[in-house]
């Protein structure tokens, strides 16, 4: 067992540290829209000219061919220079990107890895269907093959940022006679392709960037398809297993962040006896502390996934151990900070951190790639060998 | 960072799991129990032989050095068999004292008696009504010539029916000095009121009415002996905490097996989605735990306030989890949990008793609060 950093490790991070304090945006950063996607994809470039980009990606796509642990030093300096979290080129770099890496053709990686970590491309994901969330084999979207081309008809919905998108991981159904899983196929969609309409969901926190998309005979090129054609259940798995797994570990370390602010705005705040600080009053410390030492618990799992998934190519269904904590845990946090500020508390900013807009959006880290309750069924069948139950 | 075992550390592992698996089966384990020592002195010469007991101690007293980890791994084992043997009280609190204090010449000769199995040793600390605190001892030792005599009361002292040695805390008389002292347990004045703890361990409460002890029994004093006591209570802390994982998965694997065969309504009751949930919560709370030990784990040497925070939340952490885990296997199970003739029930009884010894969640948050963790 090694428990500390390497002093290779320790330099790296020194560097990481100078690049990160002279180049994060200091600027405010735009909640939705184009301006958003500007302001994302300019950070992307300058990471990439800077040499940061991909730090655990292969060097023949503009990685850095670094270790998975370097790239968490990397999130966790971002957290502590406050860098800018996920947001609209999370799914290019967290699981579309990683899923080409392994799965996609030559052709593909040479054309999309260099784009997105250059900042020059936006991915959303289309998985979930109205009548597809939880139960994602169920997906009805159709393509049927035409000569060389796919041709798609159906609709996606929840999906993050698909206004503002350049591609998209789009799963549909190419055999509508084969079982469930079988007759999937895992297809790069072009989100400027003729017949796309993209619909705005409105969401609770006003932060907006949800959306639905129709496919109206939208064509696709057969080379797009990444996998087999009807072999997409077992590359959406890859999918998920990075969603799952890996792909969260910058806002899990961002957590950590969170909570510290969280912990100074005690020290600021009056407490329920309208006298003293908050943190003075014991409930309010309790509750601080155990969210303190939960969230140090998670980072520890986080190091020790990451060390174990070093020899994996794929994150394994162990994934599903920090994706789950990590949910219920910023949920907590967010809820804490939200009773923290009693009744001004309520009004919804435009700031950063708004607590009561991360409040709002922390729903998402338990449905989203998985909901909590599909988490637990995963650990339970997989990790514990239960038997398969009634769904 | 790599969390993977070193081969050495396999081999520590795996041994101590295969005699545990030899010599504590279920039976032999209530044997024991039902016994007056509470503890087998047969597998005590054997942790001896097998070098357990010089385990992180200096090489010149006949130790085996290593680092934190192996004790570690070795308390996990502990925790899956649910072993009697006193060896938190005597190897990781009292041994780590002694070979802090390795200038005293008492401490050398009974370092070399605990590396051979001929000690066992328990350390009293804590007093009636102290709560886990005891920063204003009442045990208070006097002078008396080339001696020191000793008066007060000691409480729920872990371990100590089993000693044949003590290491005590007491104030010096007319100063504010605390004094670590090695004492005999047969001295004349000293009364011993044993009972067994809720999982089935001893502990006494001690009473020194006069107790005489050479002056050269002295082992610490000062903020020296506030720091050492607080380093070797850590150490016991965390060395507790990986005994509560050990006891934890094993209860865990053992409540998933149960449901995958329990049969009702014609199927497993494994199969049944409420049930699932519960058992991957659980499953989710070893794996917590098992994170905040190797954090715990990492800032074990570090310098005392940020090592006590660290071991702290690790208590916090893993307390915590003890309770989710140890209730839901109890509930999961079913009445047959609640017999002592079957192992559920003496997995809840530890991890009832992991909660509260060396400090609880309250107390340890407490500490917590006093730094930051970066």
């Amino acid at each position: 067992m090694q428990l500390s950093h390497t002093p290779e490790e320790e330099q790296f991070r020194e560097e990481v540290r100078a690049w990160l304090c002279a180049n994060v945006p200091r600027g405010k950063r735009p909640r939705t829209g184009m301006a958003l996607r500007e302001y994302d994809l300019e950070w992307q470039r300058r990471q990439y000219d800077g040499g940061w980009a991909g730090i655990s990606w292969p060097r023949e796509y503009g990685g850095r061919g670094l270790s998975l642990a370097q790239q968490v030093i990397w999130y966790e300096e971002c957290a502590v220079a406050r860098a800018p979290v996920g947001g609209s080129t999370f799914v290019a770099l967290s699981h579309a990107g990683p899923t080409l890496i392994v799965r996609g053709t030559e052709e593909q990686k040479r054309f999309h890895l260099p784009k997105i970590l250059k900042g020059e491309s936006v991915w959303c994901q289309g998985f979930s269907e109205p009548n597809a969330g939880s139960d994602l084999a169920s997906v009805k979207t159709q393509a049927r093959v035409e000569g060389d081309h796919l041709v798609v008809n159906g609709s996606k919905i929840w999906t993050s940022y698909a206004a503002m998108a350049d591609w998209q991981e789009l799963l549909v159904r190419t055999d509508p006679e084969a079982q469930r899983h079988k007759g999937l196929t895992w297809v790069i969609c072009d989100m400027h392709a003729r017949g796309i309409t993209v619909r705005k969901i409105p969401t609770m926190s006003g932060t907006g960037n949800l959306c639905q998309v129709f496919y109206d005979d939208v064509r696709l090129p057969l080379a797009n398809v990444v996998g087999e054609v009807n072999g997409g259940w077992d590359v959406s798995m890859t999918t998920l297993g990075f969603e799952r797994g890996t792909a969260f570990i910058a806002h899990q370390i961002h957590l950590a962040a969170m909570l510290e602010g969280l912990y100074g705005l005690a020290h600021e705040l009056k407490g329920p006896d309208g006298r003293r600080v908050a943190i003075e009053d014991d409930a309010i410390a309790d509750q601080l502390l155990r969210l303190r030492a939960d969230v140090a618990a998670l980072r520890a799992m986080i190091y020790l996934s990451v060390s174990r998934g070093a020899r994996q190519p794929v994150p394994g269904p162990e994934g599903n151990i920090v994706a789950l904590c990590y949910g219920e845990l910023s949920k907590r946090v967010y809820a804490f900070a939200v009773e923290l500020l009693a009744n001004e508390g309520l009004e919804l900013h435009d700031e950063n951190p708004d607590w009561l807009t991360d409040y709002l959006d922390a729903f998402k880290n338990t449905i989203a790639g998985g909901t909590s309750e599909i988490r637990r069924n995963v650990i339970g069948e997989r990790l514990l060998g239960l038997p398969r139950g009634g769904r | 960072m790599d969390f993977d075992l070193t081969e050495e550390q396999q081999m520590l592992r795996d041994g101590a799991r295969r005699f545990f698996r030899e010599h504590y089966r279920f039976e032999d384990r209530r044997a024991l129990l039902a016994s007056e020592a509470g503890f087998s002195r047969d597998h005590w010469a054997k942790y001896a032989e097998l070098g357990w007991l010089a385990l992180g101690q200096p090489e010149e007293t006949g130790g085996w050095p290593g680092s934190f980890v192996e004790t570690a791994i070795l308390m996990e084992e502990f925790g899956r068999a649910l072993a009697l043997e006193p060896y938190v009280s005597t190897v990781v609190l009292c041994a780590h004292v002694l070979g802090r204090c390795a200038a005293a010449r008492a401490a050398r000769e009974v370092l070399q008696a605990l590396a051979a199995g001929d000690a066992r040793l328990a350390l009293a600390h804590h007093e009636p009504g102290g709560r886990y605190d005891a920063e204003r001892l009442n045990v208070v030792a006097t002078r008396r010539g080339d001696a020191f005599q000793l008066r007060g009361c000691k409480s729920c002292v872990p371990d100590a029916p089993a000693a044949n040695r003590l290491i005590v805390s007491a104030r010096l008389e007319g100063e504010e000095d605390i004094v670590l002292l090695l004492v005999d347990a047969g001295v004349p004045g000293l009364r011993m009121n044993a009972y067994s703890l809720v999982d089935g361990t001893r502990a006494a409460d001690l009473v020194f009415d006069g107790v005489r002890v050479p002056a050269s029994s002295v082992l610490a004093r000062g903020a020296a002996a506030g720091d050492i006591l607080q380093a070797a209570l850590d150490r016991a802390t965390l060395a507790r905490v990986a005994m509560a994982l050990g006891a934890m998965e094993t209860v865990l694997q053992m409540t998933a097996e149960y449901a995958k065969t329990r049969v009702q309504f014609g199927q497993a009751i494994g199969r049944f989605q409420a049930l699932q949930h519960r058992l991957a919560e659980m499953f989710v709370e070893v794996q917590e735990t098992r994170s905040i030990l190797c954090c715990g784990l990492a800032h074990v040497e570090a310098a005392g306030a940020e090592r006590s925070a660290m071991i702290s939340a690790a208590k916090v952490v893993a307390a915590n989890a003890a309770r989710i885990v140890g209730e839901q296997a109890v509930q999961l199970h079913g009445s047959i949990a609640m017999t002592t003739e079957y192992a559920a029930g003496h997995y809840y009884e530890h991890l009832l008793a992991f909660e509260r010894i060396y400090g609880d969640v309250d107390w340890h948050l407490d500490r917590f609060a006093r730094r930051a963790v970066t």
